[in-house]
């Protein structure tokens, strides 16, 4: 805390310091004309409609007078006598100049055009500002309001999947609440993290997005290049996302109620046996063992531990349970956002409320979100605006760790499930390994509830100094608590008739950001226009935790409430953790006509991570731009409403490691004399003094186009990112003690091709007609490891391949099943008909791991979206499309349930027997709890193309709407991932390819809660 | 000047900000302190939990030999099978050496940095280091056994380095030789807390290390007589004394701790000091699980606390079950090792001997009987009967030795039961090899014949007490390695000794070949040692070359 009064106390130095400025500010402002008012305009101002416009600025050109338009649009206004201008304007409109002269005699009525919207002038948010988009040099991409709005989203994160070039976003839990791994341009690092950095109006946040509220946002930029990136020096080299929430604006008070309500279903089953092929398939395995003896027509019931009386009673009476219909409902969904937006001249404000349902497929999963937001910015004076955005976000998942539905799969469909009075029976068969997967289901059985409670700000004060000169300072404290219970009762899979056990986690985190940014701004000559930034800034983290495990809670009811009663504690512990960044900054923009652009960015970041030696990392950046379309010689072409070229080189870093990874420390251990614990601590960790960042050097080329009045529009990218230093777990020979360290070495580079363009096919001819626009946008990339450890040796151990990707499948290759024909050939492999064949790679006649080869990778070679847009007499429809092509998964339940074991349930596949020489999978048998190279038939080719969302709309005519005193009325239905199509889906009895989680160490498809099909109904209604 | 003190003021302050603030782990100089060099020694022994009374550990000495093969699960029957599959890769094999060296890199830290710790008293400074040096000791006689050559590091690591080469047995045992001198000096005769390394300890290792050695390529000509004289010392001087009863020396809970024990790796009924990270400090005694059949789908069975979890690892050889134990007459060693009887748990009407039987708690369910019966009175039974003939990888008599009933749940992993490292059955059976091989067969034949006599049957009176101890019995000139190997098979059966006495012996190869139905097909002379691991290998400056594999493997 000390530090933080110490830098507290160094703004407020620093706030005098502007103060005193600020008092010397006004002498720059006298110059400004005075006049003598003689006269009083009246008039009105109306939209196209002649409906009247509140809240409109009229002011006198040249002059301080500016008055606003009341509720019936009208307003007065003192002119001088000579007569003037005066300048109407109002968000969403063309502002008009209207002269008038001293005595007018009667009202004036002006009428305001609605403004087209030209993309070339959006303002597009970038680090630390916001730039015109015809002025950008980086490589930015935007995600506007209307784009995340159209898909009725839970995460933030989902709502950019599929929407920007270069980044890919992949869903990683079907669960509700579930989060999403995005990554921009690839991955670049082996253990210090490849997620973005999330900028949320101008602060900087660690972890992800889950709390923000997908309607607060009112719009997403992705900074992809290293000179967009660098002024986010050291947290900046896996890019960044800002994100702007809504905010309020002057006029007419805005009410406006967005709902939408949903039903969703597993898009697909698992295809595993029934109870006749499960039966059938059991037997095979006791054959494969000559253990079945088909001569004996009793032999069912004869062949010991084969079939159990339920199993025997099932058969004969040709019954099949098949559980995941039994575990499997509709889910159901609803969200409520109320916001309230205006403000007036000096004050502006947006309130907003959300509340969101989500209750999943699977009893046990569901989450609930509620938000509240305030955002408010406020005119002290004509030079000094203080602001805040706060949210306050409070939100309950259940079942986030659940997974009942992977015990469906493997329960035996012989089983029975309830007895004769509808009771659950909790072990169907005598395997005493399987409870009923329907046990878990039972309400307070089992439970996994993470209540999670945040508030996160960002505070404001922006000061004037003088004519384009501006001081502005940024306060983000960021304050989460989480609070895990888990509770699993007796008659569950984890106790199985055992004692309950409970166990709790909580942690409180604080965050804060905070940073002194200068401005300058000034146009010289009006050619040179000049913007200068510097920061000075400080971030912090500081995490407590504490967390207990008990066994034998003594009353069910109990749950996780009350540990202290519980028959033994397991465990318990506390944790701390905390970690500064100190950050100097500066930038300068630079436009020499609205054609030559330069931006130079610098940033020294010091971070307590980091050894003594290498505490700070200096990041420089350039960029140019050429805004060809500018030209003289392109002036009157017809063609180009826009070309601009870019270049960009920079470089970024990353401190993504944990706290305290330089120093030595040692490890708790546990040992008991006799009955006496008997702790101790030994060598865990090797010092290292010379730990550093790693460091992203990009060099991006891009071109900006727009033709045809901007009909159609886009940018193309080229990028080559190499990332040295790389922060890696050296392995190190487990003769010394330890198994690793961490050091700065190896290299790997990304390399890519990002297209986007946005069409207008068909552009309205009236007021109502049919429009088509497409969006559409593509990127490849090219990810590779350069070197390791300074050198190119592969570390198979890690599975690291020079020349390829960070992850690789490496593995045995499946070229079939050994036929009974090849019994010898067989026999030299060590192996037997019926068996899995694998490619003897180097042809020595030995299965070694010599013969594992580079399978294939799951990053796609190419991904994209394509969103078409229609509209016709207030209907619209868009239909979103996602794709990814190229990469390789691998599918973990053609591993885990199809162990041909002959004890739990199977994926229903075509497995060997003698009578049935198929190449597909192997022999059932009943003494190997998996085949023998089993993981060689869980790949797959993972590419997929999905329509993500179809949304169709209707907007009710404004007199409809008028009838509930509402400016617009829109209802819609929408339906969510309606189709995939994929050869994994389509031929080899998969659900869904996404949902590798790339943060895992393990990049699987995990076998966990069905992908959905998902239908809502919407409502949005403005008053 | 204002802008000159607001950064004055912020420069200060932030750079004690990027000091790093140590709460929840500590560094460490702490071992150096007074306090932590006690954590160390500590922590020391937390290693001998990872590679006793686990799968780890169980498989890399029970399986593949004549005594165990492989049940119908798990996922190193390879190691059983000797087959390709066995190599480098191999996890068990990887995790032991690497759980061995962060062992010795422990012990290291302890004895190099004991002279200057400051405020111990010169006494505990000894014990302590003896402790560490006969843990360190014990880490290389494991890994010299396992592995042949192995790296040899007496100093703590405190740089990074990649280098490691692969010394001579005879300078492992060397090293160990020399530890556990120091420690049968250093060390007092019992210890307070009870687990610790004490004197018969380290001296009835030795006992075995010497023993060991005799028959490697380091053998020195006084080994035998050394061995013995060790082991006798053992027997003689510290008042241990084998148990009337084989079946009480395994009896759990206060039991554990009996006059045959000379030192036992400790578990504990509190799972905070019974070792919450599987990772580090082992998972209990897990032992109970791996010897089981799978009695819970059996007629009237259920899975139960008192029966046990069933992972059908490990499954007696029939050489096991008809040579080792074929005398059910006079020694007490196949009834008191193995269990015959399950009773019932989940009450009902079955089909059982083709017809239909009904149970109630606690009747008898399952036989296992150990020989064939007459047809008539196996169809008599009134439950399921299981013969030898009916042995499969799933039905085998289960070892009772690890069963742990005590567990509080059916699915609770980490046992609770000490593991017996070294007791005294033990010794007698190394002096009755050493005192043998060093000649004096008279010796031999006494220590044997104490082991052997212990086991025998108690008669219905004195005389024929007398009458079974004798036919237990066995004269000087009967003495043989088979003998003493298949007297160590009954006795110490499971207890993790059994592949290293094979090895030791030089009858590994013969054995399994012998009787053991699923390696013996594949096992090669090279089987004698371990694969050493390949990340070792690739994670040496110089690679193989450096750090060459033992032959065979690759």
């Amino acid at each position: 805390m000390k530090q933080i009064k110490s830098v507290l106390l160094g703004c407020w130095l620093m706030l005098l310091a502007i103060h005193s400025a600020a008092a010397r500010g006004p002498a720059i402002a006298d110059g400004a004309r005075e006049f003598v008012a003689q006269a009083t305009i009246h008039g009105k101002v109306v939209d196209g409609s002649e409906q009247p416009l509140a809240g409109a600025t009229v002011s006198v050109k040249g002059s301080e007078t500016r008055v606003s338009t009341d509720e019936q649009g009208n307003f007065a206004i003192a002119i001088p006598t000579d007569g003037t201008t005066l300048v109407i304007s109002f968000l969403g409109f063309v502002t008009q100049e209207y002269p008038v002269r001293s005595d007018p005699g009667e009202e004036i009525i002006v009428s305001m055009q609605p403004e087209e919207a030209n993309e070339l002038d959006e303002i597009v948010v970038v680090g630390y500002g916001s730039q015109r988009k015809r002025d950008i040099t980086g490589a930015v991409s935007s995600v506007d309001a209307k784009s995340i709005q159209e898909v009725p989203v839970t995460q933030a994160s989902q709502a950019l999947q599929g929407r920007a070039a270069g980044v890919l976003v992949t869903n990683t839990s079907n669960k509700p609440g579930g989060g999403a791994t995005v990554r921009i341009r690839g991955n670049r690092s082996f253990s210090a993290g490849n997620d973005p950095l999330y900028v949320i109006d101008g602060i900087p946040i660690t972890g992800g997005l889950q709390d923000i509220p997908p309607q607060d946002i009112a719009s997403m930029e992705v900074l992809k290049d290293a000179s967009a990136t660098a002024i986010y020096g050291s947290r900046g080299a896996n890019g960044v996302v800002i994100i702007s929430t809504n905010r309020g604006n002057t006029g007419k008070t805005v009410v406006s109620y967005d709902t939408w309500f949903g039903f969703s279903n597993a898009y697909k089953q698992i295809d595993m046996m029934d109870g006749a092929r499960f039966a059938e398939f059991k037997r095979e395995s006791r054959r494969a063992t000559g253990d079945y003896d088909d001569g004996d027509p009793n032999a069912d019931a004869n062949t010991p531990g084969l079939f159990s009386p339920v199993e025997l009673a099932s058969i004969a009476a040709g019954i099949s349970t098949n559980y995941q219909d039994l575990m499997l409902e509709t889910g159901n969904s609803m969200n409520h956002s109320l916001g309230v937006r205006g403000g007036s001249e000096k004050t502006r404000f947006n309130l907003s409320f959300n509340y969101m349902n989500d209750q999943g497929i699977i009893a046990v999963q569901d989450f609930n979100r509620y938000a509240m937001r305030v955002n408010l910015d406020h005119d002290i004076s004509d030079r000094i605006r203080i602001g805040a955005s706060i949210l306050g976000n409070y939100s309950i998942r259940n079942g986030q760790s659940l997974n009942p539905y992977d015990d469906t799969l493997l329960e035996n469909p012989l089983g029975v499930p309830y007895d004769d009075n509808g009771e659950l029976i909790f072990l169907p068969t005598p395997d005493g390994l399987r409870s009923n997967p329907l046990a878990e289901l039972v309400p307070g059985a089992l439970l996994n509830r993470n209540k999670r409670l945040r508030l996160f700000s960002s505070l404001y004060g922006e000061v004037e100094l003088a004519e384009g000169l501006s001081y502005r300072l940024n306060f983000g404290p960021d304050l989460v608590q989480n609070r895990v219970g888990n509770f699993q009762g007796k008659f569950t899979n984890a106790r199985l008739g055992g004692s309950s056990a409970a166990q709790g986690n909580e942690d409180l985190v604080f965050n804060y950001t905070l940073e002194n940014i200068v401005k300058y701004n000034k146009v010289f000559d009006e050619v040179h226009a000049l913007e200068l930034t510097g920061l000075f800034g400080i971030q912090h983290r500081q995490y407590e935790a504490t967390n207990i495990s008990v066994r034998g809670i003594p009353v069910e009811e109990m749950q996780y409430y009350n540990f202290g009663a519980a028959e033994e504690i397991l465990g318990t512990g506390s944790d701390f953790e905390r970690w500064d960044i100190l950050s100097y900054m500066g930038r300068a923009n630079y436009v020499f006509d609205d054609r030559y652009l330069v931006t130079l960015t610098a940033r020294i970041d010091g971070s307590s991570r980091f050894g003594r030696n290498h505490r700070y990392g200096f990041f420089p950046s350039v960029a140019l731009g050429w805004n060809i379309s500018n030209e003289s010689f392109m002036e009157g072409n017809g063609v180009f409403d826009l070309l601009k070229l870019r270049a960009t080189y920079g470089e970024t870093g990353n401190t993504g490691i944990d706290p305290y990874g330089t120093q030595g420390l040692l490890r708790r251990t546990t040992y008991a004399f006799d009955e006496t614990g008997a702790f101790g601590f030994r060598p865990n960790q090797l010092r290292n003094d010379n730990l550093k960042w790693e460091t992203t050097r990009q060099f991006n080329f891009g071109l900006d186009f727009a033709v045809l009045g901007g009909r159609i529009s886009g940018a193309a990218e080229y990028y080559q990112q190499k990332t040295r230093d790389l922060l890696m777990q050296r392995q190190l020979p487990f003769t010394s003690g330890y198994g690793s360290v961490m050091e700065n070495v190896g290299a790997t580079q990304n390399t890519g091709f990002e297209f986007s363009i946005s069409t207008e096919n068909i552009r309205p001819q009236r007021e109502g007609g049919f429009s088509w626009s497409t969006d559409l946008n593509l990127a490849t990339n090219n990810e590779k490891i350069l070197e390791l450890y300074g050198g190119s040796q592969d570390d198979v151990g890690n599975r690291w391949f020079i020349g390829e990707p960070i992850q690789v499948y490496y593995d045995f290759e499946k070229i079939g099943i050994w036929q009974t024909h090849e019994a010898d050939a067989a026999e030299s492999y060590g192996r037997v008909p019926g068996e899995i064949k694998i490619k003897d790679q180097n042809q020595d006649g030995v299965i070694n791991d010599l013969d594992r080869v580079i399978l294939g990778n799951n990053r796609p070679s190419l991904t994209g979206g394509l969103t078409n847009r229609f509209g016709f007499r207030g209907f619209d429809l868009s239909v979103f499309l996602y794709f990814n092509h190229g990469n390789m998964i691998y599918s973990r339940f053609h591993e885990v349930h199809n162990t041909l074991f002959g004890r739990y349930n199977n994926l229903d596949v075509d497995y060997w027997t003698p009578n049935n020489p198929t190449n597909a999978y192997p022999r059932p048998n009943q003494n190997q709890e998996k085949p023998v190279y089993n993981t060689s038939m869980a790949y797959f080719d993972g590419s997929f193309l999905k329509i993500r969302n179809v949304n169709l709309g209707y907007n009710f005519p404004k007199s409809w709407a008028a009838k509930i005193k509402a400016e617009s009325l829109r209802v819609y239905v929408s339906a969510q991932q309606p189709l995939i199509i994929s050869s994994y889906v389509n031929r080899h009895q998969g659900i869904d390819p996404e949902g590798i989680d790339f943060n895992a160490d393990s990049e699987q498809l995990p076998v966990d809660t069905p992908p959905q099909r998902t239908w809502l109904f919407g409502l949005n209604v403005k008053f | 000047m204002i802008s000159a003190l607001f950064l004055a003021v912020v420069w200060s302050s932030c750079s004690r900000m990027l000091d790093e603030e140590i709460r929840s782990q500590v560094g460490d100089t702490h071992l150096s302190t007074p306090e932590g060099f006690e954590d160390g020694v500590r922590a020391a022994y937390s290693t001998l939990r990872t590679f006793h009374a686990n799968e780890l550990g169980m498989t890399l000495t029970v399986f593949g030999t004549d005594t165990y093969t492989m049940g119908s699960d798990g996922s190193y029957k390879f190691v059983n099978e000797y087959t390709s599959q066995f190599d480098p890769r191999t996890t068990f094999v990887r995790d032991l050496w690497n759980n061995l060296y962060i062992g010795i890199n422990t012990c290291n830290a302890v004895i190099d940095r004991a002279p200057t710790v400051e405020g111990l008293s010169e006494e505990i400074r000894n014990v302590r280091v003896a402790e560490a040096r006969f843990l360190r000791a014990y880490y290389y006689f494991t890994l010299v056994q396992q592995f042949g050559p192995v790296h040899l590091s007496v100093k703590e690591t405190t740089e990074v380095t990649t280098e490691a080469s692969r010394s001579p047995v005879s300078e492992v045992y060397a090293v160990i030789e020399e530890d556990l001198r120091f420690a049968i000096e250093q060390l007092p005769e019992t210890s307070p807390d009870y687990g610790r390394a004490i004197k018969p300890a380290a001296a009835h290792l030795l006992a075995r290390v010497l023993l060991t050695r005799a028959t490697s390529e380091a053998a020195e000509d006084s080994d035998y007589a050394e061995a013995g004289a060790l082991a006798e010392q053992v027997i003689n001087d510290y008042g241990f004394q084998l148990l009337d009863d084989f079946a009480k020396v395994f009896e759990q809970g206060s039991g554990e701790r009996n006059a045959e024990v000379i030192w036992a790796i400790q578990y504990t009924k509190n799972a905070i000091t019974n070792g919450a990270n599987s990772e580090a400090d082992g998972t209990g005694n897990a032992a109970h699980r791996y010897f089981l059949m799978e009695y819970d789908v059996l007629p009237g069975m259920n899975r139960n606390v008192r029966d046990g979890q069933p992972w059908k690892r490990f499954m007696p050889t029939t050489y096991t079950l008809e040579t080792l134990f074929a005398d059910r007459v006079n020694d007490t060693r196949y009834r008191k090792s193995f269990k015959d009887v399950f009773l019932c748990t989940r009450p009902g009407t079955y089909t059982v001997n083709g017809k239909e039987v009904t149970y109630a708690e606690g009747d008898t369910a399952v036989w296992l009987p150990g020989y064939q019966l007459d047809a008539a009175v196996k169809a008599s039974k009134n439950f399921l009967v299981i013969e030898p003939a009916d042995y499969t990888q799933k039905l085998y008599p289960t070892l009772t030795k690890f069963l742990d009933p005590e567990r509080p749940d059916m699915n609770y992993e980490a046992g609770s039961r000490d593991f017996l490292a070294f007791r005294l059955a033990e010794t007698y059976l190394i002096a009755a090899e050493a005192f043998m091989y060093a000649g004096d067969e008279a010796k031999a034949v006494t220590y044997l014949n104490e082991v052997r006599g212990r086991a025998a049957y108690d008669g219905l009176d004195e005389a024929e007490d007398a009458n079974r101890r004798a036919a237990m019995m066995v004269t000087a000139g009967e003495l043989s390695l088979d003998l003493i190997l298949e007297e160590r098979g009954r006795e110490l059966l499971g207890e993790q000794l059994r592949w290293y006495d094979l090895v030791r012996t030089h009858t590994l190869v013969e054995r399994v070949r012998a009787h053991n139905p699923d390696g013996g097909d594949n096992i090669q002379d090279y089987h004698v040692l371990r694969p050493i691991p390949q990340d070792q290998i690739d994670r040496t400056a110089g690679g193989s070359e450096a750090f060459p594999q033992n032959p065979g493997y690759n």
